[in-house]
């Protein structure tokens, strides 16, 4: 049997995932001491995790260092990486929508946006046929409209609390997201009866 | 912007240092041999072509093509492929001569990067063509040239997955109602997206057992045993023929074990019509190279006589190939001006025995022991008088 790789993103998604993988039948320790290590191995199961930042998964799993990963659709938009997208897990569910200021228009020049997804945003506005400025920021985008620094900021939504509590509301859905379980193309096929037993075994606790 | 600092080079270029260079060496003697001794004829085509020809015919995104402009104002491209140029070539010219024409390269070609700088935007690639056979037999011989040209390589682990975008048109359409939906689903294929492909199944809202098909279709594509198992997808037809008879070929020329059936497999490349295929090996994370039936380019230049090939990428087969030791008889021969003429002696005749001699007078040299220490062996010629 190979040894497989899974890029991991550290936090919550780590935690439901694992808890999806033991459901799945993978014989892994009930708890892992996850405090700093970046990497767990299991040798029982031969696999490897890697715990990564969210947004650089699907770098590791390009690079084919690691053979499959988990990582959010929104990642996925933004970085157009070369992956294959095998499995929607249906975890961490939520959607990308734009929000401002209630009644307010967007200004009629170019309006602004804030966002951290830069290419989501532009493809969005491209696609409706909206002149705009994107500006793009790393976090507390919701800052943005209410000092002005942009009209409408595009960005994930999961309750809305953050928007409310912030005196935003929300303009327009722009596309759902939820973690999917991406492979390197190169281990898809070189590992390619681990890789699909894994697809099956969890695609059964999805349903 | 800032402005160019003088070691800098444009994004994506790459200098070649000594030691890649010898690998790059290594990697061209070993393909050479390999093609020339199954029939392949070494060609070069220019590295500058006319936009509205090449640069239009090729597949390469047209994002990602370097152009100029010549003095009379013709847009050019740096190739961005080697296909293309081959087709252009062949179909004016060496066709008529001969057919069919067995042609080989080792070229590098340009494709401009928009993403992280480091990516190299000049490249080398490995290939053959094979045109003016349209039968089974030129696919299967294309096939396992890259499974031989891979193997004297030393890479053990390697997998060619193979499909026929004729298989894969017929099931998409077949179980949809439109020729847009088929055309969307194969364009989630493309990009290997299979939770799209299923979502947009859903979304179709068709009868529910071509639903439950598509949705089958993809789940056992890619673990399909045998031709046999994808029928029950769809009526005999010639593409299903045509890859039974590609793979009882391969089979009987012992080649089964390296290969895979994935009638998924889609190109973005409108020109693949028939059988295509791609090369994945250990060690590299990305794919070495990829091939196929390409009838519908040479239909752009105006001839219809068939044409299959393949082309490796060179970095991405140095990456996968075992690590060997270039074995090197470096010799440093080190002389004062005094003893010039025992040295140059000395120089020639390791150089008759077929050694590396690095000829060096100790005047230009500003400290010879750290010079010295490059060399696994040194031969002195000094002034005795020290």
């Amino acid at each position: 049997m190979k040894e497989l790789t899974i890029a991991m993103p550290k936090g919550r998604i780590f935690e439901e995932a694992y808890e999806m993988l033991i459901e799945a039948g993978f014989n892994l320790p009930e708890e892992v001491e996850m405090s700093r290590k970046l990497m767990i191995e299991i040798p029982d199961e031969k696999i490897r995790f890697i715990l990564a930042k969210p947004m650089d998964v699907p770098v590791y799993v390009e690079h084919g260092v690691a053979d499959i990963g988990i990582a959010g659709k929104d990642v996925l938009l933004e970085q157009r990486r070369t992956v294959h997208e095998l499995l929607d897990l249906k975890i961490s569910e939520c959607y990308i929508a734009s929000a401002g200021l209630p009644n307010t228009k967007m200004s009629e020049i170019a309006p602004r946006i804030a966002t951290k997804y830069p290419n989501i945003a532009m493809k969005y506005y491209k696609g409706i046929g909206e002149q705009v400025e994107i500006i793009e920021l790393n976090g507390s985008i919701e800052l943005a409209p209410m000092i002005g620094l942009a009209d409408r900021i595009v960005d994930i939504v999961s309750t809305g609390r953050t928007l409310k509590e912030n005196g935003l509301v929300e303009y327009e859905h722009i596309t759902d997201v939820s973690s999917r379980l991406i492979a390197n193309p190169v281990s898809y096929r070189m590992k390619s009866e681990r890789i699909q037993d894994l697809v099956k075994r969890l695609k059964k606790c999805v349903d | 912007m800032s402005s160019i600092k003088m070691f800098e080079k444009p994004l994506g270029m790459r200098d070649t240092f000594p030691e890649i260079y010898e690998k790059l060496e290594q990697v061209r003697t070993i393909g050479r041999q390999l093609l020339h001794a199954r029939g392949y004829e070494f060609i070069k085509t220019p590295s500058v072509e006319y936009y509205d020809t090449v640069g239009k015919a090729s597949a390469i995104q047209d994002a990602i093509l370097f152009k100029l402009v010549d003095s009379q104002g013709n847009t050019l491209v740096l190739r961005p492929d080697m296909t293309t140029p081959i087709a252009r070539v062949v179909t004016s010219k060496l066709l008529k001569e001969k057919i069919p024409q067995r042609l080989a390269y080792f070229e590098n070609v340009f494709r401009a990067q928009q993403q992280e700088g480091g990516r190299p935007a000049e490249f080398e690639q490995m290939g053959v063509e094979l045109i003016g056979d349209a039968s089974v037999y030129a696919d299967a011989e294309v096939i396992a040239t890259a499974i031989e040209l891979v193997k004297a390589y030393g890479i053990e682990s390697f997998k060619i997955t193979v499909g026929h975008a004729g298989v894969l048109s017929t099931i998409l359409s077949d179980y949809t109602e439109s020729t847009e939906q088929a055309k969307k689903l194969n364009e989630l294929l493309v990009q290997r997206n299979y939770v799209g492909f299923e979502e947009a199944v859903q979304t179709f809202d068709l009868p529910k057992t071509k639903t439950d098909a598509l949705l089958a279709f993809i789940e056992e594509a890619l673990s399909l045993s045998s031709i046999e198992d994808i029928e029950k997808y769809m009526r005999k037809n010639d593409a299903l023929n045509y890859m039974q008879q590609l793979w009882q070929i391969l089979s009987l020329a012992g080649y089964e074990e390296y290969m895979a059936m994935d009638f998924t497999l889609s190109s973005h490349m409108s020109y693949y019509t028939g059988m295509l295929f791609e090369v994945f090996a250990e060690g590299s994370g990305f794919p070495l190279g990829n091939g196929g039936r390409y009838d519908g380019l040479l239909e752009h230049f105006g001839t219809n006589v068939g044409a299959t090939g393949f082309g490796l990428r060179v970095d991405r087969l140095i990456q996968a190939m075992p690590t060997q030791v270039i074995e090197t008889d470096r010799v440093l021969v080190l002389f004062t001006p005094d003893r010039f003429t025992e040295a140059l002696e000395q120089a020639n005749f390791l150089r008759e025995q077929h050694k590396q001699v690095t000829f060096q007078s100790t005047e230009g040299l500003q400290d010879v022991e750290a010079f010295k220490a490059h060399f696994p062996v040194v031969n002195e010629f000094m002034s005795k008088e020290v």
